[in-house]
């Protein structure tokens, strides 16, 4: 009977570890979307010996404990697989030794089946072995380790092997006190001195963690020492206390240890420092959203990018490949696991058996829930590992050790349990354990399910950067669809070119390690294509690559022949240009100087911050100037002395709404209340004049080629607003015509903190008959002259097509 | 293509886990059902007391249930009006094969055959107790053809 039941629960398993395996060998085929490509192999290695080793365990299992509990073992080697496969799949170097720990954990494990089951021997030499743990742990203050060569020394190591001798010294711990407690369990134990040595010698070893700054482990010995007590004496009193101790050793570690404080700061408040100390936590976080529901599949995540996922941050891994569907799995079979481990604790034959099996299966609990609640954020970080999934030879070995231990106490037929005078401890650690569980598991379903979406978004995403190299972005077009920003490469390899460098402080860039900047960033949903493409494509390829659908081209308003002759006259200048259309405020030209070329990013890196000329500010809609005495026509026109109603009725003293990147106006209450400004909002401002009163509505970004209804119209973000009666507005313009020229203009000057300012404006004349034009010169020097050339010139270009 | 055929691998794989899941739940409630049964069809040896009190007639009592509790208290199952007994004095409990006697920290203590008892104790026939001014006489029922020797033996207490 149990070995039909546990027969056919590892074949399901074995069924599961297959499917896993093969989606694995595909998985590069869809990444690149072609099936020439190099197939991933070199885990079925994992997969065959996974199979070879528990098909041998089952048989050993069945005919030396034929009554051993039938479920413990498919648990574990469900768990064990499962990590294997992840562990290979993130790092097939590690792969390979984990699948030799795999070896080497399932020889002892056969080798132990033939213990007696009464464990006897654990009880006798309860002092040797816990003081031979003790010894080999404070090893490692002297001859500590650590295989990736920094961080904590808890590893005893020679020759590429290496052993951590906190991991087998929990279970130690367990069966010294269960020894301890059940030989003087008929003697009452309202004592305290008869705890006296076990307190002693916890003590020992929390305080060798401690040492060693090994706190996950520092903490899993309180917890166990805690549970242990308290199923032994039933005094909930012990729980409290021990409750208090831990509260007050945070606290005090808190205010004294750095490394307790850096870890409880980066877990209370994350989001405060993404790239530093909440680094780890973020990305698991994000790995975990990525996951999803339905997870992007076994080896078409990117887990890889959490860092030490193949141990610590394994559980976030696996929620990204399988999702909140494989997360809840995982739950349950540890749910199931611990289940079995406590039931076999209430039926043990007798009273140190019953004591270490719920010991062995409190640690497997806890030790799986720290870590869990850790990578879902319930709980500080603690850098323990997931029993039988982690990869790590000590913990994988121990978690063997335990199930041997677990399977052992449950074979027994003919032996009645023993009597059990206080059950509730025994409830409440199974209900504990398994309620830490479920909370784990609505935790994982808050972060993949609620907030996931959300945090996809964040621009520190990494994966985003890698949907950039697997699905082209949109394009940036001028306004006769030439391209400005483009997208070259093929499928994995995919980059941005610059076609049009002269426009990059305005068109902006998108760059794996500096980001995106200007309308690559303003319009980036469009361009990567999470908007505009129908919600079924973008959900059919969410499904099956965990990316958006192709990005959609833009059209923009620019028009780069204008363009071309306006960077031209400005070449060599440190100012802004802007031109256009006074009626449907459609921008031709927005020229900022001096500039940058994106493609030069990879070399100049974050210096081009600290430039002096600021290239990466796009001075026609970012940067701000005072505006001194180009005003003037503005204030006559509304006929007030007051400039504050002058800025209200030309809306200067707003941002204009539009799909770029754009500076509120400041107003500089050091120097005469005047309006710090940007040369886009001078030129909205003075469109009054060429079109009547009217002031359009600012547009770039004027339409999106999409799919299914190729261009699409993008309306302006704002509404077109009255600033002048239409006859003022008239009147002003005439007045500013200059004899011999067939354009209104002005020249203002203003004084900045840095520099001089020259200001030129210029437009159509009211009586003008083709398309209304206003332009906008600024320079960062006092040169009316060659402001008024700039604008004079590039106005009659625009005005003569 | 290879995305729709690796689509419907994940979903497989899905499946996979949960059938895992279900065959353990099944499984599960298969063996739960399986002890059930097991433990209504399992014959427990009745006990038989006769209740003597300090003053009175003895009166025999006959139970069915695996645990008796004595006492002042009239909730007990045996329920005496003895000022010396406490509210819950003792127990008797039917496991490992046998019945066990213990003493409910009761004020005057629990007397087996005039011994003043600390740990439970198996009691068979023949035995005596004395909880209060009462005693107590015990007739356990031979069941399934195991003498009371042979359970006395098995259970290690020779």
């Amino acid at each position: 009977m149990n070995r039909v039941t546990q027969g056919s629960l590892l074949k399901l398993a074995a069924a599961f570890l297959f499917l896993q395996a093969l989606i694995i060998t595909l998985a590069p085929a869809v990444r690149a979307r072609t099936w020439d490509v190099d197939y991933r192999l070199s885990h079925w290695v994992a997969f065959f010996v996974w199979g070879l080793f528990v098909l041998r365990a089952h048989q050993s299992i069945v005919r030396q404990l034929p009554d051993a509990d039938p479920y413990l073992f498919p648990m574990t080697s469900f768990l064990s697989g499962w990590g294997l496969l992840t562990v290979w799949r993130l790092d097939p170097a590690f792969g390979t030794r984990q699948a030799v720990w795999l070896i080497v954990s399932l020889l002892v494990f056969l080798f132990g089946l033939g213990l007696p089951s009464t464990l006897d021997f654990l009880r006798k030499y309860k002092y040797v072995l816990l003081s031979g743990g003790l010894l080999l742990t404070a090893f490692t203050l002297i001859f500590g380790t650590n295989p990736i060569g920094y961080g904590p020394r808890l590893w005893l190591g020679c020759c590429g092997l290496y052993f951590q001798p906190s991991e087998p010294l929990k279970l130690l711990l367990v069966a010294y006190l269960a020894a301890y407690l059940s030989d003087r369990i008929p003697i009452r134990l309202n004592a305290i001195p008869l705890l006296y040595p076990t307190i002693l010698l916890s003590g020992v070893a929390i305080l060798l963690l401690l040492f060693q700054r090994d706190l996950g482990t520092a903490s899993i010995f309180i917890a166990l020492y805690t549970i242990i007590i308290y199923l032994a004496t039933g005094r909930r009193r012990t729980v409290v206390i021990s409750l208090l101790i831990l509260v007050f050793m945070g606290v005090a570690g808190y205010y004294l240890v750095d490394i307790i404080r850096a870890r409880i700061d980066s877990w209370a408040n994350p989001w405060t420092d993404p790239e530093g100390s909440s680094y780890q936590i973020i990305q698991s976080i994000l790995a975990i959203a990525h996951g999803g529901l339905d997870g992007r599949g076994p080896g078409l995540g990117s887990p890889a990018l959490v860092p030490v996922a193949i141990s610590d941050f394994i559980y976030a891994a696996i929620a990204e490949e399988t999702g909140l569907t494989g997360t809840v799995g995982l739950i349950a079979i540890f749910s199931i696991l611990l289940i079995r481990g406590l039931r076999a604790a209430i039926f043990a034959p007798d009273i140190f058996r019953r004591l270490l099996a719920a010991g062995v299966t409190a640690y497997l609990g806890v030790q799986a829930l720290l870590i869990i609640s850790g990578n879902l954020r319930l709980l500080p970080l603690t850098g323990v590992t997931l029993p039988f999934i982690s990869y790590g030879g000590s913990s994988l070995l121990t978690s063997f050790v335990a199930l041997l231990i677990l399977l052992h106490i449950s074979n027994h037929v003919d032996e009645e349990p023993a009597p059990l005078p206080r059950p509730q401890p025994y409830y409440a650690l199974g209900a504990f354990l398994c309620a830490g569980l479920f909370v784990a598991a609505l935790a994982n379903g808050w972060w993949s399910i609620v907030r996931g979406p959300d945090l996809l978004t964040r621009p520190d995403n990494p994966r985003r950067i890698i949907e950039d190299r697997y699905v082209p972005r949109g394009e940036l077009l001028d306004r006769s669809n030439t391209v400005i920003n483009g997208t070259q490469g093929t499928t994995g390899s995919y980059s941005r070119v610059y076609e049009y460098p002269a426009l990059a402080s305005v068109t902006g860039y998108n760059h794996p390690i500096y980001g995106q900047g200007g309308l690559e960033a303003s319009l980036d949903e469009y361009l990567r294509g999470t908007r505009g493409n129908p919600a079924a494509a973008i959900w059919w390829n969410h499904l099956l690559y965990g990316m958006s659908p192709d990005g959609l081209d833009i059209r923009l308003s620019i028009d780069l022949n204008l363009q071309q002759r306006a960077d031209a006259l400005m070449e060599g200048q440190r100012g802004a240009v802007v031109l256009l259309n006074a009626q449907s405020g459609e921008i031709f030209v927005l020229s900022s100087h001096p500039t940058f070329d994106p493609a030069d990013l990879n070399e100049l890196g974050m210096e081009i911050n600290k430039d002096p000329d600021k290239p990466l500010i796009n001075r026609t809609a970012q940067g701000l100037y005072p505006l001194g005495t180009v005003i003037r026509p503005f204030a006559q026109a509304v006929t007030q002395t007051e400039l504050q109603s002058a800025y209200e009725a030309f809306g200067l003293n707003r941002a204009p709404l539009i799909r770029m990147p754009v500076a509120e106006p400041v107003t500089d209450t050091n120097n005469g209340q005047d309006l710090h400004v940007s040369p886009l909002q001078v030129a909205l401002a003075a469109a009054a004049f060429s079109n009547h009163g009217d002031i359009p509505a600012p547009r770039i970004a004027t339409a999106v080629n999409t799919p299914n209804d190729g261009w699409v119209v993008l309306p302006a973000l704002g509404a077109p607003r009255k600033a002048l009666p239409a006859g003022t507005a008239d009147e002003t313009a005439q007045s500013l015509i200059v004899d011999g020229q067939n354009y209104w203009s002005h020249v203002g000057e203003a004084e900045s903190d840095e520099s001089p300012i020259t200001w030129f404006i210029g437009g159509t004349p009211p009586n003008w008959q083709a398309t209304p034009l206003v332009v906008v010169v600024l320079l960062e020097e006092d040169n009316v002259q060659l402001a008024e050339e700039i604008g004079s010139e590039l106005l009659t270009a625009a005005m003569n097509p | 293509m290879i995305a729709t055929l690796v689509l419907l691998l994940r979903l497989l794989l899905a499946i996979a886990l949960y059938a895992f899941l279900g065959w353990t739940l099944w499984n599960l409630l298969r063996e739960f059902k399986q002890q059930s049964d097991k433990l209504a069809t399992q014959k427990k040896p009745g006990i038989t007391l006769s209740i003597k009190p300090d003053q009175g007639s003895e009166s025999k009592r006959q139970f069915s249930q695996p645990e008796i509790l004595i006492g002042r208290d009239t909730k007990c199952d045996v329920s005496i009006t003895d000022e010396a007994l406490s509210a819950h004095h003792a127990r008797l409990t039917y496991h490992h094969g046998q019945w066990w006697l213990e003493d409910l920290d009761s004020t005057n203590g629990t007397f087996l055959n005039r011994e003043k008892l600390t740990t439970a104790a198996v009691v068979i026939t023949g035995d005596h107790f004395k909880c209060g001014n009462t005693v107590f006489g015990i007739q356990v029922e031979d069941s399934d053809g195991l003498s009371l020797r042979d359970a006395f033996e098995l259970g290690g207490l020779s």
